[in-house]
Order: C-alpha cells, then sequence, then structure tokens
C-alpha cells in the first residue's frame, strides 16, 4: 500500500521508492531496500504498477515504476480500509484510557 | 510459471542500478566514494537473498526440483548401465504381459456384442455326449416342433451352412455359405452396413434368390465396391442377386462369406431336408419375448424338446442320451476362452509383482551402496521430502523407460495372444491394439515407481556422528536376506516346471514332425475340386489322362479324403467279414470307409502289402471289390488269409439302406492313420468310387517328381478346359496339409515355451538381486577377508557358488513340486504325460547355466571391494 501511494505522485525507481517511504514517514520506518522487491514484483504480477527501463535524473539507467489505474483504484479500497481498521482500534485505545 | 517470465539478469541490472543510486544519494550527503558503495549495499540488504525470492517467486519449485533431480538421476543410470538394463526389460516384459493380455481379455470377455440387445437372443443346440456329438444340430421337422411349443421366445432364427461354388467373380471358387429363414437377422439383431438384410419376404419357394455379402467377404473380394448392392451372382446353377452387406459382427456359429435365402439352395428345398427327421444340419437362434428370462425359456424349450423325444422315439438313437442345453448367446461365444483368459491374466498379474519385486531388490541393493551419498546430502541440509523426490525421480525414470518399452512390446504379443485365444473364442479375432494399453502400462508403472521410491530407507536424524554417516543399520537382517533367498528359490523351482514342460513339448512336437505318416508327403500334391462337371463327360478319367501326359508327373488318383484337412468328414461304420466271428461279448468291428479311384495307392505312396489295387475294370457294372488296411486282416485273420473274403457293412443308418452290398477283398494296404496327427492303428476299408461312395469324391492327388508346386498352374489349366465351372482349391502338398494341422500344437509350444522363458529370466534376475543385495551388504566382511589374506578370487568363488547353490535348491525343489503336481493331475486327469529324462537335464542345465551368469556381476563386484573402504564402512 505505501508503494501505491509513493507512486501517486509519479513514477519512480526502486532506490527512489525506497528513499521516499523513508523521508515521508518520518525516518520512522528503515527498511532494507532489497525486501522492497518481492512486493514491487507482486505487485506489478497482479497488474498495479508497470515498470519500464528509463534514464535517471543522475544520467543512470534504472527501472521506473508506475501506478496504474487499476492500482489507483487499488489504493483507495486499501486505504480506505487501513482507514477503518485504524479508526476502529484507536476508539478501543481511547474507550479504555477512560 | 508458464508466463512471460522475466529475465533473471534484468532483475540483476535493476539491483545494480539500485545500489549505485543510493551510493549517489550518499555520496551527495557527504560521504566519500567507498564508504558510500558499501553503505549503499549494507542498506539494501542481501543481493542474493533478494535474486532467490525473484527467482522462487511464482514457480512451483518442487517440480523445478524434480526436473532436476529427472537429469541427474538419468545420467546416474546411464552410468550403471547393466542394472538400468535389466530393471527396464524386467518392467517392460512385466507391464508388456499385462497389458497385452489385458487387451485381449477386454476384447473377448468384456466388449459388448454388436447384436442389437444381445441379452435377449439365445442359442440352442442339442447334443449326445456319451457319442461324442457335441452339436447334432436339428432338422427341419423338429425345429418346427419347437417353434410350435415355445410361448417365451418371440421368434426363432435358423442358420445352416453348405458350399456353393460362385462364379462369375475371378475364378471360380467355392463359398461357404450361410443359409437363413427370413427371421435370422431381425432375431440375431444386426444391421446392415450397405443396401438391405434378409427378411421374411425373402422366405418361401416363390421369392428371388438374395445374398447378403459378409463384412470380411465385402472387403477383401470385393474391394469394397459400394456398387456392389443389386449385382448378380451365380451360386452353381443359380443365379441370385446382392442385395447388402452385413456389418462386421462376430460369425457364429460359422464364418461364411454370403448369407443367403432358402432358395438359393435346392437342397433346402427338397423333400428330404424339410420331412425327413433325421437329416439335421441347422442350428437355431431365438430371440426371448419381453419380460422372458433365460430359465423360464430353457426349462420350457427342455420339456417341449422332451415331449418330441417321445413322440418320435425313431429319430432319436436308444443309446445317445440327447439333452438340450439353452445358453445366452454372449455366453456361447465367449465361454470356452473365459478361463484361459482369466488365467492368463492371473499369472500375468503374479509375473508382474514377481518382477517388481525383483526390480525392487537391485534398487535396494543399489541404494545400500548410495547411503553415503544420500547422509551427506542429508547433512547438507536436504529433507525428507527432497530426498524422497531424488529417489522418485530416478525410480520414475527407470519405470516410464520401462513402460514405455513394455508398450511396444505389448503389440506384438496381442496378435500372439489373439491367435492363441482365437482357437477358443471366434472373437479374438477382432482383438485390436487400442489406447487401454498405454492407460494400463502407465497405471502401473508409476505404481511401480512409487513403491520403489519409498522402498529404501533414508537416514534418519538419529545417525550417529562422525564418520558413521551411512549409518541406516544394517537393516539386512538374517531374516530379510532368508527371506529373499526363498524367493530366489520358489523364482527357480517355477521356471523349472516351466522349462521342463516347454521342454516336453518341444520333443513332444520334433516327433510329431519327424513321424512316419505312411504316406509320401513331399511329393504328393493335394487338391479339392469340388462342383459339377458339364453333362456327359467322365471329368475325373478325362482329368486323368491329360494330367498323365504332363512331364514330371508320376501319377494322377482321385480320393475323397485328403489326410489330415478333411478330418471328421466320415465317422465310423460297423463291418462283418466272411468267416470271421466277434468273440463273445464284442460287437462287430469298425471301420472308416474311403472311397478312391485306380492309381490311388501308388500315387499317395502306400505299399499294397496283398492282392492288387483298383483297375478301371472295378465299375459299376462289375463285380463288387474292397480293399482293407493291413489292420484290419492281422486282427480278423492273423493267420494271413484276408483276400477273397466277402465283407459288408452291418450299419442300418439312413445313409447305407438298400446299399449294403457284400464286396470280395481284393487288396491289402499298409496303414496309414488319416483323421489323426499322431499316428495310430487304424482300419480302413477302401470302396472303388465308380462302386459305392457314401458322399462327394471330390479329390485329386498328383504325385510329382520334381517339385510339386510347379505343376499347380498346368493342373489347374487342365481341370478348367474339361470342366469350366469347377473350383480348384487349396493346393497343397500333404506335408504343408499336416504343417498346417499341427498348427494348434505349434502355438501351444510357443506360447508354454515363452512362459518359460520369461520365468526363466525373471528367475535369473531374481537371483542377481538376491546376491547382490546380499554383496552390498557383506561389504565390511569381504574387507576383513581380504585383510586376512584371501584373494579375489577366492570372493568371487565364494559368491558364485552361492548363486549356483540357490540354484541347486531351486531345481530340487522344482523337481519335486512337478512330481506331486503330476500325480495329483493324474487323480484328476487321467495319465498325463511325464517328461523324459532330455528336458529334465536340459531345463536343469539351463538353468545353472543362467544362474551362474546371474551371479558373476554381484560376484565381480565382491571382488573389487577395497580393503579400506570396506573396513570403514559402518
Amino acid at each position: 500500500m505505501l508503494i501505491l501511494r509513493t507512486l501517486i505522485f509519479g513514477s519512480e525507481h526502486g532506490q527512489g521508492i525506497a528513499r521516499a517511504i523513508q523521508r515521508t514517514s518520518g525516518e520512522e520506518l528503515l527498511v532494507e531496500h532489497g525486501a522492497l522487491y518481492p512486493a514491487l514484483q507482486r505487485l506489478e504480477e497482479r497488474g498495479w504498477i508497470t515498470a519500464e527501463w528509463g534514464i535517471s535524473a543522475n544520467n543512470r539507467k534504472a527501472r521506473f515504476y508506475s501506478l496504474t489505474d487499476a492500482g489507483r483504484e487499488r489504493l483507495g479500497k486499501e486505504t480506505t480500509k487501513w482507514k477503518r481498521l485504524t479508526t476502529a482500534i484507536g476508539r478501543i485505545l481511547e474507550a479504555e484510557e477512560e | 510459471m508458464l508466463r512471460r517470465k522475466r529475465k533473471a539478469s534484468d532483475f540483476d541490472a535493476e539491483i545494480k542500478a539500485h545500489i549505485e543510486l543510493e551510493a549517489e544519494r550518499l555520496q551527495e550527503e557527504g560521504l566519500g566514494e567507498k564508504d558510500a558503495r558499501a553503505a549503499a549495499r549494507r542498506i539494501f540488504g542481501n543481493t542474493t537473498k533478494a535474486r532467490e525470492r525473484f527467482y522462487e517467486y511464482g514457480r512451483w519449485l518442487w517440480w523445478d526440483h524434480f526436473w532436476q533431480d529427472l537429469r541427474v538421476g538419468a545420467r546416474s543410470l546411464w552410468r550403471a548401465k547393466g542394472l538400468t538394463f535389466t530393471v527396464v526389460m524386467t518392467l517392460a516384459l512385466g507391464i508388456g504381459a499385462n497389458a497385452a493380455i489385458f487387451s485381449v481379455v477386454r476384447g473377448v470377455l468384456l466388449r459388448p456384442l454388436v447384436n442389437r440387445e444381445e441379452d435377449r437372443i439365445i442359442y440352442i443346440r442339442q447334443s449326445a455326449p456319451e457319442l461324442s456329438l457335441e452339436n447334432m444340430t436339428f432338422s427341419v421337422p423338429e425345429i418346427n416342433d419347437l417353434k410350435a411349443r415355445a410361448t417365451t421366445i418371440s421368434a426363432f432364427g435358423d442358420f445352416s451352412t453348405i458350399e456353393l461354388t460362385l462364379l462369375g467373380f475371378g475364378e471360380p471358387r467355392l463359398v461357404r455359405a450361410g443359409v437363413v429363414g427370413g427371421s435370422y437377422f431381425e432375431v440375431m439383431g444386426l444391421r446392415p452396413a450397405l443396401g438391405r438384410l434378409l427378411s421374411a419376404q425373402d422366405d418361401g419357394p416363390g421369392a428371388a434368390s438374395a445374398v447378403v455379402l459378409t463384412y470380411r467377404f465385402w472387403t477383401s473380394a470385393f474391394n469394397s465396391d459400394p456398387t456392389v448392392v443389386g449385382k448378380s451372382i451365380r451360386l452353381g446353377r443359380l443365379t441370385g442377386a446382392i442385395v447388402g452387406v452385413l456389418e462386421p459382427s462376430v460369425p457364429y456359429p460359422a464364418d461364411t462369406e454370403i448369407i443367403a435365402n432358402m432358395v438359393t439352395s435346392p437342397h433346402h428345398l427338397g423333400a428330404t431336408m424339410n420331412t425327413d427327421r433325421t437329416h439335421r444340419m441347422t442350428e437355431i437362434f431365438g430371440r426371448l419375448k419381453p419380460g422372458a428370462s433365460v430359465e423360464a425359456a430353457r426349462a420350457e424349450l427342455t420339456a417341449a424338446h422332451g415331449g418330441i423325444m417321445r413322440e418320435h422315439p425313431e429319430a432319436y438313437s436308444a443309446r445317445a442320451n440327447v439333452r438340450l442345453s439353452v445358453t445366452p448367446l454372449r455366453d456361447q461365444i465367449t465361454a470356452p476362452a473365459r478361463t484361459i483368459l482369466l488365467t492368463l491374466l492371473a499369472s500375468a498379474g503374479v509375473v508382474f509383482v514377481i518382477a517388481c519385486s525383483n526390480v525392487a531388490n537391485l534398487i535396494l541393493a543399489r541404494s545400500i551402496r548410495r547411503e553415503g551419498e544420500l547422509a551427506v546430502r542429508a547433512a547438507l541440509g536436504a529433507s525428507h521430502g527432497a530426498l524422497r523426490r531424488t529417489l522418485l525421480a530416478e525410480s520414475l525414470a527407470l519405470c516410464g523407460s520401462g513402460a514405455i518399452l513394455g508398450a511396444l512390446l505389448a503389440w506384438p504379443l496381442v496378435s500372439v495372444i489373439a491367435r492363441f485365444a482365437a482357437r477358443f473364442s471366434v472373437r479374438a479375432l477382432e482383438v485390436t491394439v487400442d489406447s487401454a494399453i498405454l492407460w494400463v502400462g502407465a497405471g502401473l508403472a508409476i505404481a511401480a515407481a512409487v513403491l520403489l521410491a519409498y522402498a529404501p530407507r533414508l537416514p534418519s536424524s538419529k545417525a550417529s556422528t562422525g564418520f558413521g554417516l551411512a549409518s541406516g543399520g544394517v537393516r539386512i537382517t538374517t531374516g530379510t536376506n532368508r527371506r529373499l533367498r526363498v524367493f530366489a528359490t520358489t523364482q527357480i523351482a517355477f521356471s523349472f516346471v516351466l522349462l521342463a514342460a516347454a521342454g516336453m513339448l518341444v520333443a513332444a512336437l520334433i516327433a510329431l514332425q519327424a513321424a512316419n505318416t505312411g504316406y509320401d508327403i513331399r511329393h504328393v500334391l493335394a487338391f479339392d475340386v469340388p462342383g459339377s462337371s458339364p453333362q456327359g463327360v467322365d471329368f475325373f478319367a478325362e482329368v486323368k489322362r491329360r494330367i498323365d501326359e504332363l512331364p514330371g508327373v508320376d501319377g494322377v488318383a482321385l480320393g475323397s479324403f485328403v489326410p489330415w484337412r478333411d478330418a471328421g468328414r466320415w465317422s465310423v461304420y460297423q463291418f462283418a467279414v466272411e468267416g470271421y466271428t466277434p468273440a463273445d461279448g464284442e460287437e462287430n468291428p469298425y471301420a472308416r470307409p474311403r472311397f478312391v479311384g485306380p492309381g490311388f495307392f501308388p500315387a499317395l505312396g502306400i505299399p499294397v502289402l496283398a492282392g492288387r489295387d483298383f483297375t478301371d475294370a472295378d465299375r459299376r457294372d462289375g463285380e463288387r471289390v474292397v480293399i482293407v488296411s493291413q489292420s484290419i486282416a492281422q486282427r480278423l485273420f492273423p493267420n494271413g488269409d484276408a483276400l477273397n473274403r466277402k465283407l459288408w457293412l452291418t450299419e442300418s443308418r439312413y445313409e447305407l439302406r438298400n446299399r449294403v452290398e457284400p464286396a470280395r477283398i481284393v487288396g491289402v494296404a499298409a496303414d496309414v492313420d488319416d483323421e489323426n496327427v499322431a499316428r495310430s492303428r487304424a482300419m480302413t476299408i477302401y470302396y472303388p468310387y465308380r462302386q459305392f461312395a457314401l458322399g462327394p469324391v471330390n479329390r485329386l492327388f498328383v504325385r510329382a517328381s520334381g517339385d510339386p508346386y510347379a505343376l499347380v498352374p498346368a493342373v489347374t489349366r487342365i481341370i478348367r478346359e474339361v470342366s469350366p465351372e469347377r473350383p480348384v482349391e487349396r493346393p497343397a502338398t500333404l506335408e504343408d496339409v499336416r504343417a498346417e494341422v499341427l498348427e494348434p500344437e505349434r502355438m501351444n509350444t510357443f506360447v508354454v515355451s515363452g512362459f518359460a522363458g520369461i520365468a526363466l529370466l525373471i528367475a535369473v534376475v531374481g537371483v542377481s538381486g538376491v546376491l547382490a543385495f546380499s554383496v552390498s551388504a557383506r561389504t565390511r566382511e569381504f574387507g576383513v577377508r581380504l585383510a586376512v589374506g584371501a584373494t579375489p578370487q577366492n570372493l568371487l568363488a565364494g559368491v558364485l557358488w552361492d548363486g549356483v547353490r540357490i540354484a541347486a535348491i531351486g531345481i530340487v525343489a522344482g523337481a519335486a513340486g512337478s512330481f506331486a503336481l503330476a500325480s495329483v493331475a493324474e487323480r484328476f486327469f487321467g495319465a498325463v504325460r511325464l517328461p523324459g529324462a532330455l528336458p529334465l537335464i536340459g531345463a536343469a542345465a539351463a538353468l545353472i547355466g543362467a544362474a551362474s551368469v546371474a551371479s558373476l556381476i554381484p560376484a565381480a563386484r565382491a571382488s573389487r571391494v577395497d580393503v579400506t573402504q570396506a573396513l570403514r564402512s559402518q
């Protein structure tokens, strides 16, 4: 889901995605970059992202991933589900505090 | 797994790009180049793991590994060629034999008939087993009586066989014709492949002559010509029209070329056929009424038949004890074959199980030697599942090749077995190889492979450490070894019995083929020349005169009976001779009648021991004369004065009424046995055909000085010139006739020898397996013995001796077993032929020789044991 979200802003290569997640989470989520790739593979197989070799900002070859329409739709669904889950958990936690 | 995959190299490139980008980024943030690179790699994580996960994603790994194992297994099997070959061949034999026999069983016993509603068709037969008349057939008055009294049968179909000469289609030829009533095809539920079949409209003396071709005849003689319907054909003196072609179906009760209506056969319309209660030649079928059962029909028909017999006692011989049998059609066609085929199937199954166990032995022996390898792999992390998979791949490779080879083997095997089964059931001729074979083969192979893969025990996790890696433990307990030995010994015993039986049959066959028949079989050509001649022509006198003039002809004669081929054509008749009275309590003796022309005896090479041969003077208006065989002269007149006595037949049977004039014995001919293949004393009376004949005299014999077959065209031409519409059928030397008659014996011998051969092979493999197993288990012992001074030759000899000992015990057991079997069989079946010394010795020698050869490989392996390796194992 995080990957899909990152790609909303445009296509990005693997390293860029890793950095973006790190940065946007406020350095809270530090992952091994290599661990991203199985997820990318899965998303690609399911047709939610597509990939193409391209040139990066510094003139290096890299494989760029972009969101598909189906992927966008999926992101919407997943985000809604996530929000509902966290709201529910939040309510339980708050109720306990009282 | 089958989608278009992204290449691994592509992903590698992506990883590399990622790391470089990260390194660049870190450099921008202030790290030095080397540090940035190192940090980038660290942040990425384990590249190998990433690559592995990429590779594994979406792949069914088990399958992937399996293919790998298959390749590795195939390679290692290729290295062990001897074992592979033996196992593959054993499996091929087992699978092939089973698949072939199963095909035949399915084709003969299980396949439904093409006849519509076949379970409502019954076959009715009357027989007199005490007179050796298995099938008396019926006469028309008898059938009419049965028809009138049967309420459980909705319709009867009748079928009789006659021979007619077919003219106008190439050479005149003799065809067998089934003559049927209009209801026959309806009762049998058959359909036409072309045109129509006979029906009620073709009944009665006023109908036109109509003929239906059988399917096989249509394809062979008419080349499946679709325009054949409506054509007219000449049969003897009549002309008939072809109205249709019958669909392919089982030819029962007789294999005929055509099926015709009654009008086509003048005999069928005559008084004899229709009024004489004892003139029997027709078979009947019935179709049950809806709701009637076979049992009900049987009860009713038997009662009706009993009533008919009581009303007309003169038509039934008192001694005969005639009885009626009613069988469903399918049972009648398949029953004789059922026992044989099921026995074959059972034996093939047993053979397969034995073959598999032998194969398992061999594989087990091999896996003992591989224990080390398996243990190392287990230690390196292979799971039990992975190890099983390796074993499974290898055993599948083996069994798969065995199955493919077996399927190939099954093809010719099916034709051999079908030919053998055809003696018992006509359906066997239609058996073809079908895909059932492949399924059976594949199923058997997979079953075998799985069994083999799970047989070896894998290294357990409780293995002791250190160099005791191969410690699945000594699973060769003495119990196992003894069990295996007993098994191998049993196989040898079995093979011995089969080999002895085969040897016996082969010896008997050779004796039969070499026996002196009493004829000069190599130089005499025999022809069937049935049919009739134009008016006023003395066919045989003319033909004889002309053939005599041909170069290379030593003699020509007419006869009524081709030896062995015409067996059963006439029965025996009682006779009396003046001056001979049978002893008290004995009846008049029985003899076979033969009707011959002058020159018969010299033409066939039968010596006339006393008196004279027939001459042209022995004609209808002359004195009645006969020639008797030696056994008559010797038995009735031991002091040798049989000549010039009067002889007459004393039978009161219908055919002989008014024709039993006494005749004078003018000659004595040497004994020949023309009915049985194995010679016996045969009392024969020869009549000159012009004076007396009980049936058509239409066999021609030509004695050649050179190659008899070279005369066939000339003789045929002469016969055609004299009598253009006579078929000339089946020219063959007596030698070839005899060979053809011996065919069933040959078939039997072949089949039993085949079984014996297979049993021998299996036993050999069994011995080899036992020894291989034992040698593998005794590696340490051999090492010790080598270390204390034994030579490799000692070890080799020891193992060889072991093998021979197993064989010897097996042979003794087999001999004892077969004697016991023979005495048991004697009690049930009467005298049983025991093999002479020669087949027994031959079988024993063959087995010992085979066992020695089988022992060589394990023995060689024993002698090549490396002392240090052996001492270290375990």
